[in-house]
């Protein structure tokens, strides 16, 4: 793989629910250590098209290229590939039979064959990272939905992927818990790693975001980067999605 | 391929498990426990020839009914996690013959499973008359069981399996080190249930001459001809049993719906 080729390049997907067109022909290239933000109203196809990334998602067309393997080739081996890619979710999905250090050394130990010692040694780090070290030994039962989320980013970084992927990891917090955890997104995308995320927060887009996608019916829109994209969206419908979200805000 | 939605296994016929909060039931079993006590004690003590005999003779099948009822439950236990894994399964062909058994064993009716399966054992190996009990009792419950522990994997919220695989575990390793370890709280209590229900089940063993609490008790009537006063004591013996077990199943339950709690 050439050092210059994007480490994920997504050509032509089209994916439908039963009669409903999910994705309409979407390509897409992300480089290494770039971050793109997908935004778009809700029902555009952005979760879904972040969830093809690993393959959660089957697609009826097009080819997933992510760091040299075709994702949808038989022959691949789609665990090592989602090894390499980690991913975050809207519900957190914490194992709720796993105290947060066992969240963390899950994967490592059994995956990577990592000793006990050195998988808790990496989890305790990232756990500080991530301002939740005191809660080792919690379970995530005990924890809010902002803890929750940072202790999912962590236990994503565990397993030390190349690429993130970020589902709406907002959503479903609280208002006063989404800053502690766009703050530990924000520490991660000035270390570089390359970041897919999908979500509402326009302050983050604005920061964070090398590129912003709009997608609207399964389809993208408009690629711009944050500063053009927010201050002179081209597409019509891009317009109208930011008058929309934007309009309490300028009242 | 639409399956019928089961989402929470009844087993009819267990005995009822009292929660704190049912105070009627709670105050029957109370009831119910020193009633059999009672009569389990008076009974031989105001009568001792014929009740105290029937005490004397009987136990020997009380091991007998705890063994087939251990034996079964182990093996059903196998069976279901089997089934309810094969009724899970994308794989067609598996999850056709999973819920083919399923279906099979729902629509004959134990003994009749039961002879069937002690006489064509029969015709081809010979094995002791217990372990083609336990075989039989064990197919029957394994596909009871199967259901509860379909019922149980599915109540994961599929979350879990998501960021498991995610991580990059196969499906094996997602039932095996996130899914089953989270279910099984939810399995136990209906497994208790299947359990007593089981339990009480042996006694259609004892037509295929193993010597459970009922075999020995129909041994005594029938040398004896006092009919009614064994089947007395017969049934009080299966009740004080199952009254006790299902307390015990209560408390566990509890037990663990407090771990979840925690």
């Amino acid at each position: 793989m050439n050092a210059a080729d994007p480490i994920i390049r997504l050509q032509h997907i089209n994916k439908f629910f039963g009669a409903f067109k999910a994705l309409s022909d979407v390509s897409l290239d992300i480089k290494s250590g770039e971050k793109v933000v997908v935004l778009g109203p809700s029902g555009s196809g952005k979760s879904t098209l972040l969830r093809t990334v690993n393959r959660l998602e089957s697609i009826d067309s097009g080819t997933i290229i992510v760091d040299g393997h075709n994702l949808y080739d038989p022959g691949e081996d789609i665990n090592r590939i989602r090894m390499e890619v980690g991913m975050v979710f809207q519900s957190f999905n914490l194992f709720r039979h796993k105290s947060v250090l066992e969240n963390l050394t899950l994967a490592p130990i059994k995956l990577k064959k990592m000793d006990r010692d050195q998988a808790e040694t990496l989890a305790l780090a990232l756990l500080d990272k991530v301002g939740m070290r005191d809660r080792a030994t919690h379970f995530p039962i005990q924890l809010s939905g902002g803890q929750q989320q940072r202790v999912a980013i962590a236990r994503a970084l565990a397993m030390e992927p190349k690429i993130m992927l970020f589902d709406e990891p907002t959503s479903a917090l609280d208002p006063e818990m989404i800053n502690e955890v766009l703050e530990v997104m924000i520490t991660l995308a000035r270390e570089g790693m390359t970041m897919l995320v999908v979500t509402h927060e326009m302050g983050f887009a604005r920061e964070v975001a090398d590129k912003v996608v709009f997608m609207d019916a399964g389809a993208v829109v408009e690629v711009a980067k944050p500063m053009e994209f927010f201050t002179n969206p081209q597409n019509p419908r891009s317009q109208l999605f930011l008058r929309q979200i934007l309009a309490p805000a300028t009242r | 391929m639409s399956e019928p939605e089961i989402t929470k296994i009844e087993v009819g016929d267990g005995a009822a498990i009292p929660r704190p909060e049912d105070k009627g039931l709670v105050s029957a079993w109370w009831i119910a426990l020193f009633g059999a006590i009672a009569l389990l004690v008076f009974l031989p003590w105001y009568k001792p020839d014929p009740y105290l005999n029937i005490l004397r003779f009987v136990p020997d099948g009380i091991i007998v009914t705890f063994e087939v009822t251990v034996f079964s439950i182990s093996l059903a236990i196998v069976i279901g996690l089997l089934t309810g894994l094969g009724r899970l399964s994308r794989n067609r062909f598996i999850n056709l013959i999973a819920s083919l058994y399923v279906e099979v064993v729902r629509g004959i009716p134990l003994l009749v499973q039961l002879f069937y399966i002690y006489y064509a054992l029969g015709r081809f190996v010979r094995v002791p008359d217990l372990v083609a009990a336990v075989i039989a009792m064990a197919f029957c419950y394994g596909a009871y069981m199967g259901e509860v522990f379909r019922a149980g994997i599915k109540s994961i919220d599929s979350g879990q399996t998501e960021a498991s695989l995610s991580l990059g575990f196969n499906h094996r390793q997602t039932m095996a080190y996130v899914i089953l370890p989270q279910a099984w709280r939810t399995i136990l209590p209906p497994v208790g249930n299947e359990f007593i229900a089981l339990l009480k089940d042996t006694s259609l063993v004892s037509i295929l001459a193993v010597a459970d609490i009922l075999r020995r008790g129909r041994e005594y009537a029938s040398e004896s001809f006092n009919y009614f006063e064994t089947y007395t004591m017969i049934a009080l013996i299966y009740l004080l049993i199952t009254l006790v077990l299902s307390k015990l199943i209560s408390i566990m339950e509890h037990r663990l719906s407090h771990y979840e709690r925690r």
